[in-house]
C-alpha cells in the first residue's frame, strides 16, 4: 500500500498563506469569536466596511478566533501591503472610521487603542510588539498556537501552519509508535481529573473488540470556563487532527464530538472543518491512502452539565437521558454501545498534533515533573485583564493573577479553581506552581481551566452557595448524595447568607459535604462540596461572621446588609429616588434622600446608580453589621 | 411491595462457582454475579432500596456500599462483579455513618414526620393505623405502604431517631387518574426501579426520569398521562416499588398479606403465574410470580389488577336460586338439585343441550361432558370453545399437535407477527418479543392496524384486512406466489420480498398468529400458509386464542364430535375404552352446536349454560339452568352459584399444553354473607347422583383429575403436576377442516367492517362489567374508526355511530384511533355477551357471518 501525502496540497496551501502574508490589497483581520462577537464584532465589521468604501479603499477582511485578551474586545488587525499588522483594541463601531482615517489617509499609526504589532523584527521604528503586551508576555502558546492568527475556517491556513503533519508522520507509523510519543510525552488530561493521556488510550487499544469508539468531549459547562469553545473557534483543525490521531491509535473507526448546543459558532466552525477535511480526504475511507477508515459526527448536547461526566456523555449520545453510570466497567472496556471507547477534552485532543510534531521530549520539558506541557485557563472574575490564557504547568497563582491578569482593581481575596467541582483559594496558595496535585492539595482542582478571582466585595459564602445553587440544580437526580445532598448543602448555605444559622451548622456542612464526597456516584457529585468545603476551611471567619454576628464582611448577601445614605455626600440628586423600584427612596431635590428600610427590597439599584453619578458620588454605601 | 417467591434461589445454576470472602465468611457465589447478590445467596443482607435482582445494576441509592480489599474508596456491591478470593466487609463504622448519612438525606425527601416522631410508639399503639387516607402523606400512618415499607425497615436497622435536615416536601398531586394504580411522587426515592422495569424488562420505556435534580421525577415523558403514553399497565412498575408511590387502587390499604400461593391466572390461554396475596383469608392482590416455565414475573393488566374485584364484588350470585311463582326466590342446594331433577329426568336426546365455558377449569369441563354423556344420553355438549378456536376444530387439533412455546419466542431470531396487538391482551408475547429484539432478533408485523407491535418491527405490512392469510400464504411460497399475493392484498410485492428477505435470513422463525386472523369468515388462505410454514424446518407456529381453556375444552371433549383426549368418535377402540372406564354406553347422536342455537335450527326442552353466555336475550327453550358466578342479564328458571377461581381449585391448560394448578385461596363458609358457590364440579357430580347415574362419586377435585389422567393420554396425575408442556397425541381423528367461505366482501357499503375477538370475557360476562379500571380504558367498546374517517363523517370522539349492513344494524359510539387505516373500522367481539347490555344494540352485528364485510357508517342523532 503506498502512502499519499499532503505535500502538493501544502504547497498550494502555503501559496495562500503567503499571499496572506505578503498581501496585495490591505486585509482587516476581525476577531469574531464568541467574545468578540459579544463585544460588538460583527457590528464594527460593518462599520468598517461602510467607512472602507467611504475612503474608496480596496481591501480584504479575514475572521479570526480569540487570541486571548478578551478584555480588549472587539480587535481588530489592519495589514497594510508590505507593513507588519497592526492591532487594535476595543474597536466600537464608532471607533473605526477615526483609527481607518489616521491609517490609510494620514498613513500614520495611531497610538491610541493600539495593541502592538506581530512583526517581530526590530526594524518597525520602535512600534509596541502584540506579544511584548503584558497579558501575552509570560504565555506559552502550544494548544493556541492558530488561535487568532489563522482563519479557522481555512484548511489551507492551519496546512501552511505545519497542520495535518503530525497525522501524515501517524499514518506512515504503527500505532504502538504514536502510543510511544504520547506516553513519552507525559501529558495528562486536560478535561481536569488529569488522567494520563497515553495509559487511557493503551487501555481502549488493548482492549479486546472490532468496533472502538473516539469521542471529543466539548461539553465545556463550567460557570465561567470558555477555552474549549475559544480553541474550536480559532483552530478547529487542531482538535480534529487529534482526534484522528488519537482514533488511529486507539483503532477506532468512528469518532463523535460531544459539544453544547449552546456553542453554534464552534459547531458552525466544526462542521466546515469536517467537510474540508473531507474534501480532502483526511476523514472517510483509506485516510491518505493508509487504509485507516475513520468517520466523525458532531453530537450537539442538549445543555445539561452533567454530560459532561463521560458516562452521561455516552448515553446521551446513545439517546438516552444523560446520567453517569457507576465505573467500572471505564469506558476503555465498555464504553459507548457498549464498545471500547476513549473520550479525550477538547484541549488534550488540540495538543496531541503538536506533541507528534515535534516530539515527546520537548513536550516533556515543559511544565513540571508530574505534569508536563501547558494549560489554557480562562481568567475571569475581579482581575483587570480577562481573556483566554495559556501558561505552563508549574506558574505560580500570583504570576497568572498579578503578571498576566495585571492584578485587581481591589484587595485579592480568593481564587475559584475548577468551577463548581473546584474549590477556592486564599492568599497563602498564590505563590503554589500549579498542576494536578498541588491544586488537589490545597483542596480544590485543576478542573477544565477556569480561574475566577475574586475580591473583597465578594462573599465567599454567597460564592459557595452560587456554586452549590448550579450543581443542585445540574444534578441529574440519580443517586442520593448528589440529588438530595446537594440541595441540603444550599439549603445550609442558605440559612447562614439570611442569618438563619447557628453554629451547628458549619459542623453539618463539614460533615455531609464529607459524606457526598465519598458516597456520590459520579464526578459531579463527588466534587460538588468543594466550593463549600474549601471556603469554609480558608474563610472560616467569613462564615463566623455571618453566623455569630449576623454581618456579611463583603456586605452582599442581602438579608444581612442595610443600605444607608451618607447625609454629607448626597448631593440630592434624585439619579437613586428614579431608579428605586419600591419608592423606597424620598427625599426632595438638594437634600439628602431618605431610605425607608421596610420598603427597601436590596435590589442595589440606587447603589449602582449613586457609584457611576459623577456629582454624588458614593453616597449611597451598603454595610453590614457594625464593621463598617 | 417486594414480597416475592424467588424461585431462582431454590435451584442455583450449576455453574462455576467463586470463593470469596464476605465479612471474615468463607462463601462461594456462582461466577458473574455481583458482590451484593453473593451476599444475598449466602444470606448476608446489605442494605439497598434500588437494585433488584430482575434489573441491572443502577447505583443510586448509594446504600449497598462497601469495603473491598484493593479497591479504592466504597465501591457498590450492587455493580461490582465477584471475583476470585475478593474479601469484602459489609458494615463497619465509616460505612455505617456512610449509609446513615444517605438514609437521612432520603429521608429528608420522603415524608418521615411519623419515623422520626417523638410519640412513634405509643401512636402506633394507641392510633393502631386509623388515620387514613389524607390527601398529603406526611409520614408512615398515612402510607399504603406502612406495614411492608423497605425504606422503614431500614430506618429501623441503622438506627435512624432524628434527622439532620430539613425535609424538603415535593408537593407534588397525587395522580389518580390513570386506571388501576395511584402515584404519589412525594413518596418517591427515584430508586428507578420501575423505569428499569418498563424498559428493560418490558421494553416498553413508558416511564422515563423527567427534569433534573430536586426536580427529577418519574412519569412518562413531556407530560403525558400513561394512557396516552401507551402504557400497558401491566403493574410491573408497581411490584418492583420499594415505597408507597405506585400502589394497586384496589389493594391500597389493605395492609402487609399474611401469605401468598402462586396460582394460574384464569383470564387467558398464556397461563401466567401469579402470587395471590391473601389477608385475613380473603384475596388481596396479585402480583406476576417468578416464574421460570412461563411468565417470568410479567403478567398483563388482567392478571395483575382484574382478579380481585371479578370474584368479589358486590352483583355475585352466590346461592342457587329459582323461580317460585312470580318470585325469584333463594334455595338450598337440595332444593335446586330437586328441581333441576324434575326437569332433567327422562329427557330425549335432543331435548337436552349444554353450553359450557371454555373458561372453565379442565375438572369442571370433564365432569360437564362426563353429566352430559353419561347422564343425559346425549353428545348435546358443545363449548362457546368454538368461537375463540375459529377456523374448525380440526385445524386446531392440528396446531395443538405442534410444540408451542411462549418462552422460546425470545430466543427467536427472525419472528412474523400476524394480526397481533399485545398492548393488553398477551402482553406477555409483547415482553417475549421485545427481548428477542433486544438480543438481536428481528420483527416483521403484518397487520391492517398500525399496533403496538408494528411500531416496534422492523418492517410493518399493512394488507387489507381479511387478506393476512393470503399474505402467510404467498410468503410460503413462490416469488409468482409472492406477486400474486401482494397483489390479492393491494400492497407492493417488494414489500412482501422484503419480508420475506427478512424471515429467511435468520436461523429459525417463529411465527405468531393474533386470534383476529382466525376470526375471519374465510380462513383457507391461512390454513394453507399455516400448512406450508409448519412443514418447514426450525419454523414454530404460535397461534393465539381468546379463552382460558379452550385448549382443555378439547381436551376435556366438551364438544360433541370430540371425545376427552381430543379423541374423534368414529374410533371403535377409542369408544369401546370409555364405554369401559366410564361404566356405561355412550350416546351416538349427533348432539347441538352452540351456532344451532343461537341461530335456532335447534330448540332444546332444557338448556343448561355452564358459564357460557352467547346470547343476550333468553333463548328459546321451556327450561333454562344457569350455571355461572353471575346471574345473566336475562331471565332463568334455576340460577345455581358457582365458586370463582379464587374459591375453588383446579387445573387449566395453557396454549402450550402445560397443565397448570388454580388454588383455592379463599375458604369462605356458608353463609348469608358468602353464599353457597359451589365448583362446577361439585355440581354436576351431585346433580349426576341425584339423577342416579353411577361414576360421579368425586369427593375431592383430585379425584377428577385422576381419572382425567386416566382417559386422556398424557394429562398429569394431580400428585406429578409438573407443567410440561404438551402436544395433542391424537391428530387426525378430528374432523380435518373443509374448505370455509371466500374473502368475499358481502353488503356494498364504503366502509369494511371487522369483527375482532378481544378477551376481556371471563365465563359469563365481560370483566369490564365489573372491574373499574377496565371501564376506564374500556378496550372493546365502540367502533374504532381512523381520524380522516371521522373527519370525513363528521364525528368526534363519543359521538354515536350507525352501521349497516344488510338487514343488520349496530349502533356504538364511536373511538378514534390513529393507527387505523382509512376506510376501515374495527368492532370487538366479545366471546360472551353478559354484562355488556349496554351493547344489546350490537347484537345483530356480532352475529354476522361474513367478517369483513362492507357496512354503510353514518353518524346518528343517538
Amino acid at each position: 500500500m503506498k502512502m499519499k501525502n499532503l505535500d502538493k496540497r501544502r504547497k498550494a496551501a502555503m501559496k495562500i498563506w503567503k499571499a496572506f502574508e505578503n498581501n496585495k490589497k490591505p486585509v482587516i483581520i476581525v476577531g469574531a469569536g464568541t467574545c468578540g462577537r459579544a463585544a460588538g464584532a460583527m457590528e464594527t465589521w460593518v462599520a468598517a466596511e461602510e467607512t472602507l468604501k467611504e475612503l474608496k479603499i480596496d481591501a480584504e477582511f479575514m475572521e479570526v478566533g480569540c487570541i486571548g485578551p478578551c478584555y480588549l474586545e472587539p480587535l481588530i488587525d489592519i495589514k497594510l501591503p508590505g507593513k507588519p499588522r497592526l492591532s487594535y483594541s476595543n474597536v466600537s463601531p464608532s471607533k473605526v472610521e477615526n483609527i481607518f482615517r489616521e491609517i490609510f489617509e494620514e498613513e500614520k499609526i495611531p497610538d491610541r487603542d493600539f495593541v502592538g504589532t506581530f512583526d517581530d523584527s526590530d526594524d518597525d521604528g520602535g512600534l509596541k510588539k502584540f506579544w511584548d503586551h503584558p497579558m501575552l508576555a509570560k504565555q506559552e502558546r502550544i494548544v493556541l498556537r492558530n488561535c487568532g492568527i489563522i482563519d479557522p475556517n481555512s484548511i489551507d491556513h492551519y496546512l501552511a501552519r505545519d497542520g495535518y503533519k503530525a497525522l501524515e508522520y501517524a499514518l506512515a507509523h504503527e500505532p504502538e509508535k504514536v502510543l510511544e510519543i504520547i506516553k513519552a510525552s507525559g501529558i495528562r488530561g486536560r478535561g481536569g481529573a488529569g488522567f494520563p493521556t497515553g495509559l487511557k488510550w493503551g487501555f481502549c487499544r488493548d482492549a479486546p473488540g472490532d468496533q472502538k469508539y473516539m469521542i471529543c468531549n466539548a461539553d465545556e459547562g463550567d460557570p465561567g470556563a470558555f477555552m474549549n469553545r475559544s480553541l474550536i473557534e480559532g483552530d478547529p483543525h487542531a482538535v480534529l487532527e487529534g482526534l484522528v490521531i488519537a482514533a488511529y491509535t486507539i483503532g477506532a473507526s468512528k469518532g463523535y464530538i460531544y459539544i453544547r448546543a449552546e456553542y453554534p459558532l464552534a459547531i458552525e466552525r466544526l462542521e466546515n472543518a469536517i467537510e474540508q477535511m473531507i474534501g480532502t480526504g483526511l476523514i472517510g475511507e483509506n485516510i491518505l491512502g493508509s487504509g485507516f477508515d475513520f468517520d466523525v459526527t458532531i453530537k450537539k448536547g442538549a445543555g445539561a452539565f452533567v454530560c459532561g461526566e463521560e458516562t452521561a456523555l455516552m448515553a446521551s449520545i446513545e439517546g438516552k437521558r444523560g446520567m453517569p453510570r457507576s465505573r467500572p466497567p471505564f469506558p476503555a472496556q465498555s464504553g459507548l454501545w457498549g464498545k471500547p471507547t476513549t473520550i479525550n477534552n477538547v484541549e488534550t485532543l488540540g495538543t496531541i498534533a503538536t506533541i507528534v510534531r515535534r516530539g515527546s521530549d520537548w513536550y516533556s520539558n515543559i511544565g513540571t515533573e508530574n505534569t508536563s506541557g501547558t494549560k489554557t485557563f480562562s481568567l475571569v472574575g475581579r482581575v483587570r485583564r480577562t481573556g483566554l490564557i495559556e501558561v505552563p504547568m508549574g506558574m505560580t497563582l500570583r504570576e497568572i493573577i498579578f503578571d498576566i491578569g495585571g492584578g485587581l482593581f481591589r484587595k485579592f481575596k480568593a481564587v475559584q479553581t475548577g468551577g463548581p467541582s473546584g474549590g477556592c483559594l486564599s492568599e497563602e496558595f498564590l505563590d503554589t506552581p500549579i498542576d494536578y496535585e498541588t491544586l488537589a492539595k490545597a483542596g480544590s482542582i485543576m478542573g477544565s481551566g477556569g480561574l475566577i478571582v475574586l475580591d473583597d466585595n465578594t462573599c465567599v459564602v454567597d460564592l459557595a452557595k452560587y456554586f452549590l445553587n448550579f450543581t443542585q440544580s445540574e444534578s441529574c437526580g440519580k443517586c442520593v448524595p448528589c440529588r438530595v445532598g446537594t440541595r441540603q448543602l444550599w439549603e445550609i448555605l442558605e440559612r447562614i447568607t439570611t442569618g438563619q444559622s447557628d453554629i451547628e451548622d458549619l459542623d453539618k456542612l463539614e460533615k455531609l459535604g464529607t459524606s457526598i464526597k465519598r458516597s456520590a456516584l459520579c464526578g459531579l457529585g463527588q466534587t460538588a462540596p468543594n466550593p463549600a468545603l474549601s471556603t469554609l476551611k480558608y474563610f472560616r471567619d467569613e462564615y463566623l461572621a455571618h453566623i455569630l454576628e449576623n454581618r456579611c464582611p463583603a456586605a452582599v448577601c442581602s438579608e444581612l446588609v442595610e443600605f444607608r445614605v451618607i447625609a454629607d455626600k448626597c448631593t440630592g440628586c434624585q439619579s437613586c429616588v428614579k431608579v428605586c423600584p419600591t419608592n423606597a427612596i424620598t427625599g426632595p431635590r438638594s437634600e439628602p434622600h431618605n431610605i425607608d428600610e421596610s420598603l427597601c427590597i436590596k435590589c442595589r439599584a440606587c447603589y449602582e446608580a449613586c457609584r457611576f453619578d459623577a456629582i454624588a458620588g458614593d453616597a449611597i454605601v451598603i454595610t453590614s453589621g457594625t464593621a463598617t | 411491595m417486594t414480597l416475592t417467591t424467588d424461585r431462582k434461589n431454590k435451584k442455583m445454576p450449576k455453574e462455576e462457582l467463586i470463593n470469596l470472602d464476605i465479612d471474615g465468611k468463607q462463601v462461594t457465589a456462582p461466577k458473574g454475579v455481583t458482590v451484593h447478590r453473593a451476599a444475598e445467596i449466602n444470606g448476608i443482607y446489605i442494605p439497598t432500596l434500588c437494585s433488584h435482582k430482575d434489573l441491572t445494576p443502577y447505583g443510586g441509592c448509594r446504600l449497598c456500599i462497601v469495603e473491598i480489599e484493593g479497591l479504592r474508596g466504597y465501591p457498590l456491591s450492587c455493580n461490582t462483579t465477584v471475583t476470585e478470593g475478593m474479601k469484602v466487609t459489609t458494615e463497619n463504622e465509616a460505612i455505617r455513618d456512610i449509609r446513615r448519612d444517605v438514609l437521612q438525606l432520603i429521608l429528608s425527601e420522603h415524608p418521615s414526620t411519623c419515623m422520626v416522631c417523638a410519640e412513634k410508639i405509643e401512636c402506633e399503639r394507641v392510633l393502631g393505623g386509623t388515620v387514613r387516607k389524607s390527601g398529603i402523606t406526611t409520614g408512615c400512618r398515612w402510607c399504603p405502604n406502612e406495614t411492608d415499607c423497605e425504606l422503614k425497615k431500614l430506618v429501623e436497622l441503622l438506627e435512624i431517631e432524628e434527622l439532620d435536615y430539613p425535609t424538603l416536601y415535593r408537593g407534588f398531586e397525587k395522580e389518580r387518574e390513570d386506571p388501576f394504580y395511584d402515584r404519589d411522587y412525594n413518596l418517591c426515592i427515584l430508586c428507578g426501579r420501575c423505569v428499569r422495569m418498563c424498559q428493560e424488562v418490558r421494553g416498553t420505556a413508558i416511564l422515563e426520569f423527567n427534569y433534573r435534580g430536586p426536580h427529577a421525577t418519574i412519569g412518562p415523558a413531556f407530560g403525558r398521562s400513561h394512557l396516552e403514553a401507551g402504557c400497558e399497565f401491566c403493574g410491573a412498575c408497581v411490584a418492583v416499588c420499594p415505597t408507597g408511590t405506585l400502589f394497586e387502587k384496589a389493594s391500597k390499604w389493605d395492609g402487609t398479606p399474611d401469605f401468598q400461593v402462586v396460582s394460574t391466572c384464569p383470564y387467558c390461554a398464556i397461563g401466567c403465574q401469579l402470587d395471590l396475596r391473601i389477608k385475613d383469608g380473603r384475596f388481596s392482590s396479585a402480583v406476576a410470580s417468578h416464574d421460570e416455565v412461563v411468565n417470568d414475573a410479567q403478567a398483563c393488566l388482567k392478571g395483575s389488577f382484574c382478579l380481585g374485584e371479578v370474584s368479589h364484588h358486590f352483583s355475585r350470585a352466590r346461592k342457587p336460586m329459582t323461580k317460585d311463582g312470580n318470585y325469584w326466590r333463594e334455595k338450598t342446594w337440595d332444593e335446586a338439585f330437586d328441581i333441576a331433577v324434575e326437569k332433567l329426568k327422562d329427557l330425549a336426546p335432543g331435548d337436552f343441550a349444554m353450553l359450557v365455558s371454555p373458561d372453565m377449569t379442565n375438572e369442571g369441563l370433564y365432569a360437564s361432558q362426563k353429566f352430559t354423556r353419561m347422564v343425559m344420553g346425549t353428545n348435546a355438549i358443545d363449548s362457546t370453545a368454538r368461537r375463540s378456536l375459529s377456523g374448525r376444530l380440526g385445524l386446531w387439533a392440528d396446531l395443538f399437535s405442534r410444540p408451542i412455546s411462549i418462552r422460546g419466542i425470545c430466543n427467536a431470531s427472525r419472528i412474523l407477527v400476524i394480526g397481533l396487538d399485545t398492548r393488553f391482551n398477551f402482553s406477555i408475547i409483547g415482553v417475549e418479543i421485545r427481548k428477542a429484539q433486544q438480543k438481536g432478533g428481528k420483527l416483521v408485523a403484518i397487520d391492517p392496524r398500525e399496533n403496538n407491535l408494528a411500531r416496534y418491527s422492523d418492517l410493518w405490512i399493512q394488507p387489507g384486512p381479511g387478506y393476512e392469510g393470503s399474505l402467510l400464504k404467498a410468503l410460503a411460497g413462490t416469488d409468482a406466489d409472492l406477486k400474486s399475493g401482494a397483489k390479492e392484498a393491494g400492497i407492493d410485492s417488494e414489500l412482501l420480498k422484503e419480508a420475506r428477505e427478512i424471515i429467511e435470513s435468520g436461523d429459525d422463525l417463529t411465527i405468531i398468529l393474533g386470534p383476529g386472523v382466525f376470526h375471519y369468515s374465510s380462513v383457507n388462505k391461512l390454513i394453507e400458509g399455516i400448512t406450508a410454514f409448519a412443514s418447514k424446518d426450525n419454523t414454530t407456529i404460535l397461534p393465539l386464542y381468546t379463552g382460558t381453556n379452550a385448549r382443555g375444552a378439547m381436551e376435556m371433549g366438551t364438544f360433541p364430535e370430540l371425545l376427552p383426549g381430543a379423541m374423534g368418535r368414529d374410533h371403535a377402540e377409542t369408544i369401546e375404552m370409555f364405554e369401559e372406564k366410564w361404566g356405561g354406553k355412550l350416546a351416538s347422536d349427533e348432539g347441538i352446536t352452540v351456532d344451532q342455537i343461537t341461530s335456532g335450527a335447534k330448540r332444546p326442552k332444557v338448556l343448561y349454560l355452564a358459564g357460557a353466555v352467547p346470547f343476550f336475550e333468553r333463548p328459546d327453550c321451556d327450561f333454562l339452568i344457569v350455571q355461572d358466578i353471575y346471574e345473566p342479564d336475562f331471565e332463568c328458571d334455576l340460577y345455581l352459584p358457582a365458586s370463582s377461581f379464587l374459591e375453588s381449585a383446579g387445573t387449566l391448560t395453557n396454549l402450550e399444553g402445560r397443565v397448570q394448578e388454580v388454588l383455592r385461596v379463599e375458604e369462605l363458609r356458608d353463609s348469608v354473607r358468602y353464599g353457597r358457590a359451589r365448583p362446577d364440579w361439585w355440581i354436576f357430580s351431585q346433580l349426576a347422583k341425584k339423577l342416579g347415574a353411577d361414576g360421579f362419586d368425586y369427593e375431592y377435585v383430585t379425584e377428577i383429575q385422576r381419572e382425567i389422567a386416566d382417559v386422556v393420554p398424557g394429562f398429569p396425575e394431580p400428585d406429578k403436576l409438573d407443567r410440561e408442556a404438551r402436544v395433542f397425541e391424537t391428530p387426525g381423528t378430528v374432523p380435518v377442516p373443509e374448505a370455509i367461505g371466500n374473502p368475499g366482501k358481502v353488503g356494498d357499503g364504503k366502509f369494511i367492517l371487522v369483527l375482532h375477538p378481544e378477551g376481556y370475557t371471563h365465563r359469563g360476562i365481560s370483566i369490564t362489567s365489573r372491574v373499574e379500571g377496565l371501564q376506564i380504558l374500556n378496550p372493546e367498546n365502540g367502533f374504532y374508526i381512523s381520524q380522516a374517517d371521522a373527519d370525513s363523517l363528521g364525528v368526534e370522539e363519543g359521538d354515536i355511530l350507525e352501521v349497516k349492513v344488510d338487514t343488520a344494524v349496530g349502533k356504538a359510539q364511536a373511538r378514534i384511533e390513529k393507527v387505523l387505516p382509512e376506510g376501515v373500522i374495527y368492532l370487538f367481539v366479545p366471546d360472551s355477551l353478559g354484562g355488556v347490555g349496554g351493547r344489546k344494540d350490537l347484537d345483530n352485528l356480532y352475529r354476522l357471518e361474513q367478517n369483513p364485510v362492507k357496512v354503510e357508517v353514518t353518524k346518528s342523532a343517538l
